[in-house]
């Protein structure tokens, strides 16, 4: 019996096919050097530029100076509630940008041109840049 | 020399007494060898809270700006100078940093980047 199964197992082993190599070097030869058509110079595609592309990505104060003087930009910023700057998931700002922003609010607030804890009567009705929306 | 700003918060007062006082607070920069560009005035408003300086309490004031030039050592002494003044409630010197190369904004950075990588 132990002879018997050791012969067949040998047997299932050996491949019951012969192998034949599917890709031999002479066939690898013929597949790439196929003859191709003649290139005719008026299909090639056309340079230009693309015209999928996406608009650039720009935060609302792009190209536009920070100033501590502009309190009426800075009031856009804060809450009309308590004063408090916004943050950058808020604003939507780039970090640069909102880097100055908060920089320039806490400046005009030390020399005495933007209240601290309130936001000016006179720039509550001003348009909406953060979107925030608040209990009335 | 460095450029200066004075950004001065002035009592509510009357006309004439207004500019005495912004008188003699440039005849001290030109005492201390400040070369002024020019003087701004920025308006009587109300202020954003109530200052108390020099015992009282006080709701309005007037905004001016003065720009000059002048040597860094005198900075302190003029700040020392304005604060003892009765008439002046706050002043602050800021530095006027010069025309830096503006920076490229995020549009612009992004489309060099862009432009960078595509070659």
């Amino acid at each position: 019996m132990f002879a018997l199964s050791l012969s067949r197992l040998l047997l299932q082993a050996l491949p019951k096919q012969p192998v034949t190599p599917r890709a031999t070097a002479q066939c690898i030869r013929s597949l790439t050097t196929s003859q191709q058509e003649p290139l005719k110079k008026g299909d090639l595609p056309i340079k230009m530029e693309n015209p999928y592309k996406t608009p650039l990505k720009t935060c609302v104060l792009c190209n536009i100076t920070v100033d501590f003087r502009n309190v009426q930009l800075l009031s856009q910023f804060i809450s009309p509630h308590t004063g408090r700057i916004y943050g950058r998931h808020i604003t939507g700002l780039c970090g640069r940008k909102q880097k100055e922003v908060s920089k320039a609010i806490k400046q005009a607030r030390s020399i005495g041109f933007m209240s601290v804890t309130l936001k000016d009567p006179q720039f509550i009705k001003d348009p909406d840049i953060c979107g925030i929306k608040h209990f009335e | 020399m460095p450029r200066y700003e004075l950004c001065v918060i002035l009592k509510a007062m009357q006309r004439p007494e207004t500019a005495a006082v912004l008188r003699r607070t440039v005849e001290t920069l030109l005492a201390r060898g400040a070369v002024v560009r020019s003087l701004e005035s920025l308006g009587e408003r109300r202020l954003p809270y109530k200052i108390s300086k020099h015992d009282s309490r006080h709701t309005h004031g007037g905004y001016f700006s003065v720009d000059f030039h002048a040597s860094p050592r005198i900075v302190s002494e003029l700040l020392d100078h304005l604060e003892r003044d009765i008439d002046v409630l706050r002043p602050t010197v800021l530095k006027k940093d010069p025309e830096r190369l503006q920076a490229l904004c995020c549009g612009a950075q992004a489309e060099r980047a862009h432009t960078a990588t595509s070659r």
